[in-house]
């Protein structure tokens, strides 16, 4: 049995569909609570409580309005098939401006004053860093979208799952053989100067190394930098590729400047959409980009071959063809990461169900039924593909795309295997004690 | 596997490091790194600095009578609020901090923190500064007060000596509390405050007086009425409309306290501004790519606020020093004493602190308020459609559209182009008023002028920086 509450926690059902193109239909039928006859089964009513850390406010929040439209989509999905061991879902949110000190009050919020089962849906690698430590002293399972390498690292703790999205490590190993293979051996990075490009950095330089390939150049931006012709004539003329990984408001410059340098005789370029995530790719300046490469989570745009199971999943989240708000299509989503709460609330739904979850007592089997979980197969509940679940790291792995910009639109070009992205374990954390 | 220790700690750095960035989204931001900015910040600066050349062509008439009002006779008193407005806002109040209380957790879905933030802080302080008194009829105090309190003697007696220092440094501390603290929109927090505050003022109304109080310690009282001073209509009896500024030449008192909080206003509206670009972020060695949080930066915002405060206070008195030193000494008497001539020209600020006010919060306005809107139709999360307003929805999409960016973009340094032309202006007024002849009137304001000049470049500047916040 849940406890009750001691402080009324509701969250505005329709604001997940504010701007973000869903049905306005659902709004009428009362949001996520449709129908309270579905859950009479359940041994209790009480609905199941998952505490979101929500960028709501912060530099986070252009991520935070779309990682919560698909939090309640996939929701409201839920619901309507039953909830969770025949009970409703009902997210708690809470804003964490984006702010790792402000992170682990959210978390010790939701475990003492809305005493939610589970917390969810952190996506800045440093909230979820600052926060971890809370919810292991909390004992609260804190189920992170986040992709960032810090779950399978080792340094967090048993509590901190990362079981939907790749972390970075992986999704940059995973980019070297098609490079290697398609795009050229000899390869200049172009990256900013600290850690996160350094990740990149030494995770790529390592992996095209494998492949035979070698980088020629490593050009480090300074963070501060909103001007860069005058780092391009470092880019050494036997460069085949260039690897870039620029981020933040100068990213346009950035490219915009490297077309300007280059003309029409560039070298390959490869990227990560992470630098244009939310950014509509046919933007003026981003010209340059037609014929480039870029990393994807999950394609963007509607692709030939998509699955039924994208297209509802696509349909779900309100988004069109081109990834962007079906109301307001000039909203481009984040759509190569923010798959990654729909299939997270997938699997707290079917770790609770394995492990036959009452209650917050019941948190460390639900811990360990998904520590024990494998190959999750592509499906509704997983429209990104396939995963390889690794109960020991608490990290997934999964295909991985390469798009190619084709007259302005993102078309995959290749799929990685999950395998192209493993690597050795760096911890166990089911050695560690409840 | 085992990690070594130095390893691991070097993993754990490394980690710790690996913030944001990845996520740092480029939209509207990259927009306007990508337009002309130099160009018009060069523009809207030439344009300040020809007024103050064209001021030296005016003579004493033409302003004079341009800052006389046009008296439309209607009477004053037809526009004193009833009661019951005040006593509708105290309701009002009451439900938005139950709103905070025990509605939703989401700021971004609790009408206490989007009514506050955006319909009170962000849009009524332009309507009051422009258009007109709206505080008036909307103060959550005075009905509730008289209503409690008819015919209420204080026990005890504010100071008028005090003047409004109460209210600057209320006001400062309110300016530290939207930049430095943690959670300013959490709305169980927000609801806290607000509610304290509330009690706090109806409070010192009763043991001070409703008027004393209002008029030196509710610091929100005392900014709505001094921002005042630059709308068009004004007047006491009758209703009168004239330039913007025009009432601070007729009749109104300042001293060396209203003179502070003009400076206060001015000074956290820009450091508001400036603690967000990446010059700021630089020279305190952070990284904007991977901002740390608000609760990283509660002391450095905090010092930073008081040292704007100081800086900017610093300046303006040397920019008044030089003028008054410029103008020569007639019979040994000199045109105005310093403080004299420090409180009136740091009344004629009050333009450019509107002015940066609207263009720091425009964009967050436009889409905030459609927030607001789509939310009234729903305030507890109930899943209701209060005035059929669940239909609405968010546009965001139009920050990254880049003749929508360059629009927005123009409309704002316009507006920061145009309140330093009015401050240019009003600075001339008041120089004429301290002196005697044209020549002094142009020493005087030798100071000023470069101030104002180099306050349009920094304004600009603002607008036109990367932002890491």
């Amino acid at each position: 049995m849940t406890q009750p509450t001691k402080k009324p926690t509701k969250m505005n059902r329709r604001k997940a569909l504010i701007g973000l193109g869903a049905s306005t239909g659902a709004l009428a039928a009362g949001g996520a609570f449709p129908g309270a006859e579905r859950f009479a089964h359940a041994q209790s009513a009480a609905p199941i409580k998952i505490g979101f850390q929500k960028h709501a406010t912060g530099i986070g929040a252009a991520y935070g309005r779309w990682y919560g439209a698909t939090t309640d989509a996939a929701v409201k999905r839920i619901n309507e098939n039953g909830g969770i061991n025949g009970r409703p879902v009902e997210i708690v949110v809470e804003d964490d401006a984006t702010d790792p000190g402000r992170g682990a009050e959210v978390l010790e919020k939701f475990a003492t004053q809305h005493e939610v089962d589970v917390a969810f849906g952190t996506l800045f690698s440093h909230v979820v860093i600052g926060s971890a430590p809370r919810a292991g002293e909390l004992k609260l399972p804190y189920f992170v979208v986040s992709e960032g390498h810090h779950v399978a690292s080792g340094m967090l703790n048993r509590y901190t799952l990362q079981p939907c999205i790749t972390d970075v490590k992986s999704q940059v190993i995973s980019m070297a053989p098609f490079v290697a293979e398609n795009l050229g051996k000899k390869v200049t990075m172009i990256y900013p100067d600290f850690a996160f490009g350094h990740d990149h950095r030494d995770f790529f330089s390592e992996a095209i190394e494998a492949q035979g390939g070698e980088v020629v150049a490593k050009i480090a931006i300074p963070p501060t930098e909103t001007t860069f012709t005058r780092y391009f004539p470092n880019i050494p003329r036997e460069t085949e590729v260039i690897y870039h990984v620029m981020v933040g408001p100068a990213v346009l410059t950035f490219v915009k400047e490297l077309g300007e340098f280059f003309g029409p005789n560039r070298p390959e370029l490869f990227g990560f959409i992470d630098s244009l995530e939310a950014v509509d790719i046919q933007s003026p300046g981003l010209e340059f980009l037609e014929g480039s490469y870029f990393w994807e989570g999950m394609p963007r745009h509607a692709q030939a071959g998509d699955t039924e199971a994208q297209k509802a999943y696509r349909a779900a989240v309100g988004c069109n063809e081109r990834g962007a708000s079906v109301e307001d299509p000039a909203n481009v989503s984040t759509y190569a990461h923010m798959f990654g709460c729909w299939e997270t609330l997938n699997v707290i739904k079917a770790g609770m169900e394995a492990a036959d979850y009452q209650g917050p007592a019941d948190r460390p089997k639900l811990i360990e039924a998904v520590e024990a979980m494998s190959a999750i197969p592509a499906s509704e509940d997983h429209p990104q593909g396939d995963k390889l679940f690794n109960g020991k790291t608490h990290q997934v792995f999964a295909q991985q795309h390469i798009s190619k910009v084709t007259d302005g639109t993102l078309v995959v070009e290749h799929s990685t295997s999950i395998e192209d992205g493993m690597y050795e374990d760096e911890v166990d954390y089911t050695t560690q004690t409840f | 596997m085992v990690v070594g220790t130095k390893r691991f700690i070097g993993m754990l750095i490394g980690a710790v490091l690996t913030g944001d960035a990845a996520h740092a989204h480029a939209a509207d931001q990259g927009f306007v790194l990508l337009l002309p900015t130099t160009a018009y910040i060069t523009g809207g600066t030439i344009a300040v600095a020809v007024t103050i050349l064209l001021m030296f062509f005016l003579n004493t008439h033409q302003l004079a009578r341009a800052f006389t009002p046009y008296d439309t006779g209607l009477p004053g008193r037809w526009f004193t609020p009833p009661r019951g407005f005040s006593l509708l806002a105290s309701a009002a109040l009451a439900a938005l901090i139950y709103i905070g209380l025990a509605g939703p957790t989401d700021p971004q879905a609790n009408l206490l923190p989007l009514t506050l933030w955006t319909v009170w802080w962000m849009a009524l302080f332009v309507v009051q500064g422009v258009v007109c008194d709206v505080w008036r009829w909307i103060n959550p105090w005075t009905g509730v007060f008289d209503t409690v309190f008819p015919d209420h003697k204080a026990p005890l007696v504010l100071p008028k000596s005090l003047s409004v220092w109460p209210a600057v440094l209320l006001f400062a501390a309110f300016m530290g509390f939207v930049l430095a603290d943690t959670a300013p929109n959490d709305p169980e927090r927000l609801a806290t405050f607000a509610l304290g505050y509330w009690l706090f003022t109806l409070t010192g109304m009763a043991l001070f007086g409703r008027k004393a109080w209002l008029r030196q310690v509710e610091c929100f009282t005392v900014l709505f009425g001094l921002i005042g001073n630059m709308r068009i209509a004004g007047g006491d009896r009758t209703l009168k409309l004239g330039v913007p500024g025009w009432q601070t030449f007729h009749g109104t008192r300042f001293d060396l306290s209203h003179a502070f909080f003009v400076l206060v206003l001015l000074a956290a509206g820009s450091f508001d501004g400036l603690h967000e670009t990446f010059w700021w972020l630089g020279q305190l060695g952070i990284n904007p790519l991977e901002y740390p949080g608000r609760t990283a930066m509660v002391q450095i915002t905090t010092l930073g606020l008081i040292g704007a405060i100081c800086l900017l206070t610093a300046v303006f008195a040397g920019a008044v020093w030089i003028g008054l030193r410029a103008v020569p000494v007639v019979d040994g008497q000199r045109a105005a004493g310093f403080a004299e001539a420090f409180i009136r020209f740091a009344i004629a600020l009050l333009p450019i602190a509107i002015g940066y006010h609207f263009a720091h919060y425009f964009v967050t306005f436009l889409v905030q308020m459609q927030v607001v809107v789509a939310t009234l139709a729903d305030p507890l999360a109930k899943g209701w459609n209060l005035f059929g307003l669940a239909q609405s929805r968010v546009m965001v999409g139009f920050l990254t559209v880049p003749q929508t960016v360059k629009l927005i973009w123009l409309t704002q340094a316009g507006i920061v182009v145009l309140a330093h032309i009015l401050s240019v202006i009003l600075t001339h007024k008041t120089a004429e008023t301290l002196c005697r002849t044209r020549a002094d009137v142009l020493k005087m304001q030798l100071g000023l002028s470069f101030l104002m000049v180099a306050y349009t470049v920094f304004g600009l500047w603002l607008l036109a920086s990367p932002r890491g916040v």
